[in-house]
């Protein structure tokens, strides 16, 4: 039978280029456009989960405005992806994280993961976890011995993710409209 | 009825009536027209195109007390200790579930169930009078893909196997997953499947009349709908470079930095993957950009014929190959296309040549599935469905007007059939071992005995006549 209909295995497909990865480093003055960017992809994402994450129109110029004060605050953590070899230089996600005092629980510093967001290609292959780790460890040198995550309840994508790797909810943000 | 024949007229896109038609265009509003008063006429006459019928001989109502109670309760007995018994001792290995909730029915979009039921109804005529198969309609009232999963997954016990028929997508790809996981019976979808057979198979020919490599060609998509993202698979799965496939929606090229992407991997997630996996085929921006230097173009997407463009075609690689899949109207006219230098063209309607047709497919995998009593149908099956189509086309003169067997050269169906079953015997998914030999055996008497019984009701006017004089012969 074999002879008779020869088929090839179908292959998994293995790109004959290497995976893409990403190194992470902190962000610049420079990198405040590209990282505008991205962070409105990921807020246009986070709209379609809930009408009260309803994009501002001049969230763009917010956000640089934001970004920016970040960049001063000693506190705050801002970080580049960016591709490596070829692809060197490029921007392919951010991280905004910042350290905040717990004063009425034990332990007292909160290291909040506030954004994560990486283009869908430097997705998977690890790099989500290269990212949380790397964020983590920088949360912890700014003092934190607790570190959460924002996001919207119905990611059930980005749910899953932290509660692979041992996050749990602590404290619900129930909303209406006024 | 009338209701819905007024829906479908409604749907029929005016434009046509633009310009005059060119000289091989069909009158396709006057035959859809006709053809529609026909069908209302013929079910009210009819009432319904199947019926169940006795297949065992009743020489006295004592007969019933093997049939039915008491006798009956032993073979109930067997099956209880050993369910999988009831493969051998029921009519279950020849039965399925034509399973919808009706909201993707023909170009209809969501009528519902009750709506969708003369269409199924058709359906099981094609699966008994093509392939031999018993299937049952089953519309069902759904409002998730759960509901649609659950529902079937309580259904299955009296099921050899389940066709899904007129799922929107991408609620059908969850469905067909999530069921093909679960189920110990296979479980198909033809606007998935179906169809994507058919256009790999017809592919595969023109990929040889026109001395091209699979591993080497340039393809663009035009349509992510549920058949061009099997296809876009299947095509990896034989060697397709993915890098070399451009998916083509109504917002262009699908590549991974499109700004929608984020979206598609919570929406659509089957088709955010190909476009991670394809890259867009190394290109962004719109369909023009998609098409240009490729080797094919497999059109699936909106039945007008100024769809495709002939300028796309005059920058495709020379002598491309073109399927303008839609239905009714192909996305560009044959004549059209092979004008603007397309080497082998290809549709989905049977008054040109190369009709890519789900009905050469879907009666055939059924039979080999159920005669091989498989568990489930992977991508290798569809592949090997696709593969025989294509050879006993080549065999049986290959050219540019012949790359898919057409639906007179029936000899094609035990072919698939029993190529079907004994892939799925390779593949370790078979409860029922045979060799091609004996399986091709098998399709085609069960084949034949389903045209002779149905002739034989006609002859002996069970099975009425037509109340007036017959149609024009047209396709199924």
């Amino acid at each position: 039978m074999k002879s008779r209909t020869p088929l090839r295995e179908p292959r998994v497909d293995k790109p004959n280029d290497p995976e893409p990865e990403v190194r992470l480093r902190p962000a610049t003055e420079k990198d405040i456009p590209a990282l505008v960017g991205l962070l409105l992809r990921l807020k246009r994402l986070n709209e379609e989960f809930d009408p009260l994450l309803k994009v501002r129109p001049d969230a763009e110029e917010r956000a640089r405005e934001v970004l920016k004060a970040e960049l001063r605050n000693a506190k705050s953590l801002l970080l580049v992806a960016e591709g490596v070899r070829q692809e060197a230089g490029k921007v392919v996600g951010v991280v905004r994280a910042t350290v905040r005092e717990r004063p009425f629980y034990t332990p007292e510093s909160e290291g909040v993961i506030q954004d994560i967001y990486l283009l869908p290609l430097y997705r998977r292959h690890g790099v989500g976890e290269y990212l949380l780790t790397e964020t983590v460890r920088r949360l912890k040198e700014l003092g934190a011995n607790l570190v959460t995550a924002e996001f919207p309840t119905q990611n059930e994508i980005a749910g899953h993710f932290y509660a692979k790797r041992g996050f749990r909810p602590i404290t619900a943000l129930h909303a209406r409209p006024l | 009825m009338v209701r819905a024949e007024g829906a479908r007229r409604s749907t029929r896109p005016a434009r046509r009536r633009l310009r005059a038609p060119r000289p091989e265009e069909p009158d396709e509003q006057g035959t859809t027209d006709r053809l529609g008063s026909r069908s209302v006429e013929l079910a009210k006459f009819y009432q319904g195109k199947i019926e169940t019928v006795p297949k065992v001989p009743v020489r006295s109502l004592a007969d019933f007390s093997v049939w039915y109670t008491p006798g009956i309760a032993a073979v109930s007995r067997a099956i209880g200790s050993e369910p999988e018994l009831s493969f051998e001792l029921t009519g279950r290995w020849n039965t399925i579930a034509i399973v919808t909730d009706g909201s993707r029915v023909l170009g209809l979009g969501d009528i519902g169930p009750e709506a969708a039921l003369p269409v199924m109804e058709g359906k099981a005529l094609l699966f008994k009078y093509l392939g031999g198969v018993d299937a049952i309609p089953v519309p069902i009232r759904a409002d998730s893909p759960e509901a649609i999963i659950s529902t079937v997954e309580r259904i299955a016990p009296a099921f050899g196997g389940i066709n899904l028929e007129d799922i929107a997508s991408p609620k059908c790809f969850e469905v067909l997953e999530e069921l093909t996981r679960r189920l110990p019976i296979p479980v198909w979808h033809d606007d998935q499947l179906g169809t994507a057979a058919a256009t790999v198979a017809g592919l595969l020919n023109a990929l040889k009349l026109t001395d091209r490599d699979i591993r080497h060609v340039r393809t663009a998509l035009l349509g992510a709908g549920a058949a061009n993202l099997v296809t876009a698979r299947l095509l990896i799965a034989l060697g397709h470079d993915p890098r070399r496939l451009s998916l083509v929606d109504q917002r262009g090229i699908l590549d991974p930095e499109r700004e929608d992407l984020d979206v598609l991997r919570f929406s659509n997630r089957w088709k955010y993957d190909l476009a991670l996996k394809t890259r867009g085929g190394g290109r962004r921006g719109d369909a023009a950009e998609a098409v240009r230097e490729a080797d094919v173009l497999l059109a699936a997407s909106t039945p007008d014929p100024n769809t495709v463009k002939p300028s796309w075609i005059r920058s495709m690689a020379p002598g491309p190959i073109v399927f303008a899949l839609a239905n009714p109207v192909p996305e560009i006219w044959p004549s059209v296309a092979r004008e603007a230098g397309a080497a082998i063209v290809a549709t989905g309607r049977g008054d040109f040549p190369n009709q890519v047709n789900n009905s050469l497919v879907f009666p055939a995998v059924f039979r080999g599935v159920l005669d091989a009593r498989a568990r489930r149908i992977p991508d290798e099956i569809v592949l090997v469905a696709a593969r025989e189509l294509a050879e006993y086309a080549a065999q049986h003169g290959l050219s540019p007007e012949h790359i898919i067997p057409t639906m007179e050269e029936h000899e094609v169906f035990p072919r698939v059939a029993a190529a079907v079953a004994t892939r799925s015997v390779e593949l370790g998914i078979a409860r029922r071992k045979r060799s091609f030999e004996e399986f091709l055996e098998l399709a085609s008497a069960r084949m034949g005995r389903t045209r002779a019984q149905a002739s034989a009701l006609y002859r002996a006017g069970f099975t009425l006549p037509m109340p007036d004089e017959p149609t024009p012969k047209e396709r199924t």
